[in-house]
């Protein structure tokens, strides 16, 4: 460590940052010394890519101070950030598809001669990029024809090909085979091998362990620890990112459901050949479906919602047969989807919370009757929500957790009797998942009934009375949620034989 | 990727197809279209509509829309008008387009309001200024202004000159400058561009500068074909110059789009009035005829060229 007798290149001071009601940096202090490769992890939302976005310049800390060299930075935005010597490859791609691979390489760096482009000079320069990287791109490909691989060394190709001291990479290997993580961990030896400082943002223990030098872990946007990697071990390592109780997130479940079905599936299809599902939700159940990503989930979610046609198949409720097609008739019958993007396609982001819950009730007003408002209610419903802001605040400026209890608040208020909710935490820090978990249990308490997405296994085990394991569409599995183990539950999204007709 | 893709000069077989078309077509059918005459008329008509349509492809490249460029137009030929000395009539017209140029680039990057509001309400604006400086057609444009719209140099029509030089500079700003190369960045995508160090917003401002200075230099142009200003001048360019610059294959969504497709698309304007003429149809035609290709070139065009 005989850089440490020098000053660090790069000091974060109590640095925070929020994003509306979401405090994704809070007090994070960490140095960078020259000659390092700096693994930066923690899981999902610890805040490791906002941390770094503030050294590129992205985003502007709300308080604390950012030092380069030992001087104040301000890094107001990308272009500023490069100037003072930080490349940044971002986690998002950002290779224009309309721009040749030489002309991605030199963006905001073009070469002139006498003013104008030098395009000789800048093409040779790519090419020299490109040989010194061992990336093997034509320069003159338009990048629109590229593979995500190929954008993303790229991306490597061009972050590399900057005069600067600060070097961050936040998570380059997902798209990336094994030869090409190792011709990346060359190339940041290299760096590291001529004084410059690396930051690594990855959650892959392997790639930590080898070959960065320094860790440093994050969790809920705070600072947990700076180690050098000799000192710590993998399981060390996972203990200081995640340390949570899993078991206190998760309200308990009822001892027993009465077998009254609040929703019976019978062979629905999403494709005219493809297969089929059956299946019966009852009242007071919260049930799971689990499968590895794009299994056909989202399809059964979907066509119970009426918001995508079915190919054959019976959809039940409580009463009556619901047609497909349509999500007006399925809300009729007291069928409401909380979809995965929100913002998207659940909230109306500049309205009120008030007009956002207000929007439930008024389904069931005939469009030329006046619509009264019961401020009451909405707010005996914010107040079941947890919701602790003011009602007038427009639901675009709260955390993802409160935009889920939002859309909640909608659906009670329309008391419906089926909820279909995808990804029901995603976006939401870890203390509003806990109260998200116990709205979801105290709906189905009362008698209502939950058909639950989740990519996140520990929240289905947690979450649910008994979990469906889609694969290809159909149902390889359908066990009690209850002393469920995520190995289980992968055995099943994962293995051939099919056990597509086991119905509850 | 087994079809060729036009890449993002947006150059399509229909664009440069149509004008060779409507030429043939033309010559073939209509003797008085080879007149010496008739194509000086031409390059005079489509003068004033190539330099409009070359200012709009720069805002149509960061995705934007320029309606106020008629206006502009109209403006300054009534500022003309109203010019003893050719310099103060052009240095005028110059400072109304980087004004009104930076007035729209500024609303659109800065304050966010849509290019459609934003233009068409400078538009409306300078439309009421124009028939406050020169209430009705007329004035006197300085002799030499004129002179240099309509003379020759070495046998070569002024107008056909200065729709060169105008297709070079334009050129060569998009190909050879880096403000060309962000303009391509900021219109494939904007918030990569600015990732990438590229100064978003004040590439913006520059697309819309340009183009109104663009289009008071046509209007400048128009005004001394015509030896008068007019207020209402330039009422039909606005949309002409969209027309032309959809034709000519540039993407309206952005980050797609050519020199040599704005010039293919002017052409096939200008040969279908030309046409029209010689054919002896309804003038009126041409508004008909110009909707109904600005509406084929909109849907005709692919959404997803180059993968965007």
């Amino acid at each position: 460590m005989a850089s440490k007798q020098r000053q660090p290149l790069v000091e974060l001071r109590g640095v925070s940052k929020s994003f509306g009601q979401n405090a994704a940096l809070k007090g994070v202090s960490l140095a960078g010394w020259p000659g390092s490769i700096h693994a930066v992890t923690g899981e999902n939302g610890a805040g490791k890519s906002t941390l770094m976005k503030l050294l590129a310049g992205v985003h502007v800390p709300d308080s604390g101070e950012i030092l380069l060299k030992g001087r104040p930075a301000a890094l107001g935005t990308p272009a500023r950030a490069r100037r003072a010597g930080i490349s940044t490859v971002f986690q998002e791609l950002t290779i224009l598809p309309n721009l040749m691979v030489a002309e991605n390489l030199c963006l905001g760096r073009e070469l002139t001669r006498g003013g104008l482009l030098d395009l000789r000079a800048l093409r040779r320069e790519a090419v020299q990029v490109l040989e010194r990287t061992g990336i093997a791109l034509n320069p003159d490909r338009l990048c629109g024809t590229l593979t995500v691989g190929e954008q993303q060394l790229l991306e490597i190709a061009k972050g590399l090909h900057s005069e600067a001291d600060v070097f961050i990479f936040d998570e380059p290997t997902a798209p990336l085979n094994r030869a090409e993580v190792d011709q990346l961990e060359g190339l940041l030896r290299a760096l590291k091998g001529q004084g410059k400082l690396v930051f690594y943002i990855s959650h892959r223990l392997e790639e930590i362990f080898r070959f960065c030098d320094t860790v440093t872990v994050l969790k809920d946007g705070a600072h947990v620890a700076t180690q050098p990697i000799e000192a710590l071990t993998q399981e060390g390592l996972v203990a200081l990112m995640v340390g949570r109780e899993l078991e206190a997130l998760f309200p308990e479940r009822p001892a027993s459901i009465p077998d009254l079905p609040a929703l019976r599936v019978e062979r629905l299809a999403a494709t005219p050949h493809g297969p089929a599902v059956s299946f019966t939700l009852r009242r007071g159940e919260i049930l799971g479906i689990a499968g590895l990503e794009g299994q056909g989930q989202r399809e059964i979610v979907r066509m119970l919602a009426g918001e995508q046609p079915r190919h054959g198949g019976e959809v039940h409720a409580a009463t009556a047969a619901i047609p497909p097609g349509s999500v007006e008739a399925a809300v009729r019958h007291g069928i409401a989807l909380l979809p995965e993007d929100r913002k998207g396609e659940g909230l109306y982001l500049d309205l009120s919370i008030e007009d956002n819950i207000w929007l439930g009730p008024l389904r069931q007003t005939a469009l030329w009757r006046r619509a009264p408002r019961d401020p009451a209610l909405v707010r005996r419903l914010a107040e079941r929500m947890g919701l602790r802001t003011p009602p007038a605040q427009p639901v675009g400026s709260l955390s993802g957790g409160n935009q889920q209890k939002a859309m909640l608040g909608r659906w009670l208020a329309a008391d419906v009797q089926v909820l279909l909710v995808e990804q029901p935490t995603r976006g939401v820090d870890v203390g509003a998942k806990a109260e998200i978990y116990e709205l979801l249990r105290r709906f189905t308490a009362e008698g209502g009934a939950i058909l639950a997405v989740s990519g996140d296994l520990p929240e289905l085990i947690g979450m649910c009375d008994r979990i469906l394991v889609v694969r290809g569409g159909a149902i390889v599995a359908d066990v009690p949620a209850h002393g469920a183990t995520e190995e289980q539950l992968l055995g099943h999204a994962l293995r051939s034989e099919s056990l597509s007709e086991a119905t509850a | 990727m087994t079809t060729k893709t036009p890449g993002r000069t947006g150059l399509t077989r229909y664009t440069v197809g149509l004008p060779i078309v409507l030429v043939l077509l033309l010559a073939a059918t209509q003797a008085d279209f080879r007149s010496p005459q008739n194509l000086l008329n031409f390059s005079g008509q489509i003068g004033a509509l190539l330099i409009v349509a070359l200012g709009q492809l720069f805002v149509t490249l960061v995705a934007g829309i320029d309606l106020s460029v008629g206006s502009v137009m109209s403006l300054a030929s009534a500022i003309a008008a109203t010019q003893a000395h050719p310099l103060a009539a052009v240095a005028l017209a110059t400072a109304l387009g980087v004004a009104v140029g930076a007035a729209n680039g500024l609303g659109v990057a800065l304050a966010g309001v849509h290019p459609l509001v934003m233009t068409l309400s400078t538009a409306t604006f300078l439309q009421g200024l124009a028939y406050v400086v020169l209430p009705i057609p007329g004035g006197a444009i300085a002799p030499a202004l004129g002179a240099a719209a309509t003379g020759q140099v070495a046998g070569i029509p002024a107008p056909l000159l200065w729709c060169a030089a105008a297709a070079l500079a334009a050129s060569l700003v998009l190909r050879r400058t880096r403000f060309g190369a962000h303009l391509f960045a900021v219109g494939g995508h904007p918030r990569s561009a600015y990732l990438n160090g590229v100064r978003v917003q004040a590439v913006v401002v520059g697309a819309y500068v340009w183009c109104s200075v663009a289009a008071a230099w046509a209007g400048l142009f128009l005004a001394a074909r015509v030896s008068a200003g007019d207020p209402a001048l330039g009422a039909s360019y606005a949309l002409e110059s969209v027309a032309a610059v959809a034709l000519g294959g540039v993407q309206l969504t952005g980050g797609v789009g050519s020199v040599a497709g704005v010039v293919a698309g002017v052409l096939s304007l200008g040969l279908m009035t030309n046409g029209l003429n010689l054919f002896g149809v309804s003038p009126f035609m041409r508004g008909v005829l110009t909707g109904a290709l600005l509406l084929a070139a909109v849907s005709l065009q692919r959404r997803r060229i180059v993968g965007m």
